[in-house]
């Protein structure tokens, strides 16, 4: 599903945030990424969404070369992924049904069909009686499980999210791993960078350790140790 | 892209017209004012030219035979010249009635006695006609001047390459205020849009992170664009023709032997260029400023 060989990141300003990565996540996997600030998680997704482009190495995301890919299909492959970041990225003059619809609305999706996606996502994220609600009304846990619902809403094959938890209490935090670990299951691979010991801990998936740029741990039912 | 992107993108730029209240006005009050100015010189410009054409069109033209051509060869070359479908009128002045008119003076009638007498009248027979229309002047000038009894063709060609060569300088005239107008409001609306993209930002880069081709994203803009030219290019032509009677009556006060045609055609026309125009400033703008969306969102 994620294939990244000998992948290296240097930044304009000569910080090296990726050193010759190298990994592979199957489909259906759970991965935890952890590490230190700065230790190159953040660069680390937006290179599987194709945000950043690695300096040197070569990534696969689903069987395609996204180094070379030119910018014209970026687009298609972002309709393969589901992405979820910290700051919740909602758009605050639209309802929440119409955050969610527009991961559909992109991909020129009938609107009978939105219409139903919507609906059914939203169900499954618990906020179908807030559909009509402006991100400002709502919660931060609730925002957030609105990102994931967008984030979701056209079946993606990866889910890739960065601190999801970063701003909320605990017990959101847990309703919200609840859910991922829900997507998971019906078989959606999810990689989530996270600075969240105790999810980590607790979970006991498969964890990456980026210390420096550098892959320094990679263990399956691992624990978010990683000095 | 289907009816229901369609409607999406139709309702999306409307909806930003309205949250961008000002900037909407903004855009719109630069390009009616753009409009208005490029207006108001193409209406001089189609003036100019339409009183062209009836200068040539009433211009009579004066074909001058060869001294001494008979009179029943005279009667000839008038049926001849009669039989070109440019020519609309036809008459023959003899050499005794152009003298007449030559010396309208009544002082000067005595010198019709004295020297200009039957035998030694050196004025030729002329042919005078009215052409049908001022296109056909050249073809016309063409068919006297090969005939080998016509010794000269005159018509008026001093005065007319004057108002000739006025109109050209103001045709370019014109075109310099059109270019010049035009980049300056492309400009302005180029710098609005940036300002609206930059209000929307965050929007855009949310887009475009849950896949949505640059296409998808640029055609609110363009559809906003669209209504900009449009809204302004309305404003401009209301402001136009309310106003141009007021300045045309002012104009032919001051040049009265100039007549200004404000015809429903001509004004339908100058509607149509200015709507055209306006258009394609609202949606150029727009193209320009979001030529670089692929540099959107690197910094989320």
């Amino acid at each position: 599903m994620i294939e990244l060989q000998n992948v290296s990141k240097i930044y304009p300003n000569g910080v090296r945030a990726l050193n010759d990565v190298s990994l592979s996540i199957p489909a259906g996997d759970f991965v935890f990424l952890v590490g230190p600030s700065g230790a190159g998680k953040s660069t680390f997704l937006r290179i599987l969404f194709r945000e950043e482009i690695p300096t040197e190495g070569k990534v696969m995301v689903d069987g395609k070369d996204i180094v070379g890919m030119p910018d014209g299909r970026v687009p298609y492959l972002r309709r393969n992924l589901g992405i979820v970041l910290q700051d919740f990225q909602l758009l605050k003059r639209r309802t929440v049904a119409e955050n969610v619809a527009f991961g559909l609305r992109v991909i020129g999706a009938p609107e009978n069909v939105i219409n139903a996606r919507v609906q059914e996502t939203l169900e499954t994220v618990g906020l179908s009686h807030k559909r009509r609600m402006f991100p400002d009304e709502l919660s931060g846990g609730e925002q957030q499980r609105v990102c994931v619902a967008r984030a979701v809403v056209n079946n993606p094959l990866i889910l890739i999210t960065d601190e999801p938890t970063g701003n909320l209490d605990p017990m959101i935090s847990l309703e919200i791993m609840q859910l991922f670990l829900d997507i998971n299951a019906r078989g959606t691979t999810v990689i989530m960078a996270t600075h969240n010991h105790h999810l980590v801990n607790k979970l006991r998936k498969r964890v990456i350790a980026l210390v420096e740029g550098r892959l320094i741990k990679d263990e399956p039912g691992g624990t978010y140790a990683y000095e | 892209m289907g009816f229901d992107s369609l409607v999406f993108f139709c309702s999306e730029a409307l909806t930003n017209l309205r949250r961008a209240g000002v900037m909407t006005f903004v855009t719109v009050s630069t390009i009616a004012v753009a409009l208005l100015l490029m207006g108001t010189f193409l209406l001089a410009t189609m003036n100019m030219e339409f009183f062209l054409d009836r200068l040539q069109e009433e211009a009579m033209v004066t074909a001058f035979l060869v001294p001494g051509t008979a009179s029943d060869r005279v009667s000839a070359l008038k049926l001849q010249v009669t039989g070109f479908e440019e020519v609309s009128d036809v008459t023959v002045v003899t050499p005794e009635a152009a003298a007449r008119e030559l010396f309208t003076d009544p002082a000067d009638q005595n010198l019709l006695q004295i020297g200009l007498g039957e035998g030694n009248n050196p004025l030729p027979y002329t042919i005078r006609m009215k052409v049908r229309s001022a296109a056909d002047l050249p073809g016309l000038l063409a068919k006297l001047k090969a005939m080998p009894q016509v010794e000269s063709v005159g018509y008026g060609e001093e005065a007319f390459r004057q108002f000739q060569g006025l109109s050209q300088l103001l045709w370019i005239g014109s075109v310099l205020v059109i270019i010049l107008l035009g980049l300056s409001s492309l400009f302005i609306v180029y710098n609005t849009v940036r300002l609206t993209l930059f209000m929307r930002r965050e929007e855009v880069v949310i887009m475009k992170l849950v896949g949505a081709t640059n296409w998808f994203i640029r055609w609110p803009f363009i559809i906003e664009g669209f209504i900009h030219g449009l809204l302004g290019a309305a404003l401009a032509l209301v402001l136009l023709l309310f106003g141009a009677p007021f300045i045309m009556a002012r104009l032919a006060a001051l040049v009265p032997f100039f007549t200004f045609d404000l015809a429903a055609a001509h004004l339908f026309k100058l509607s149509i260029k200015l709507c055209l125009m306006g258009i394609v400033l609202g949606i150029s703008g727009s193209l320009l400023s979001l030529r670089d969306l692929n540099a959107f969102g690197r910094e989320m």
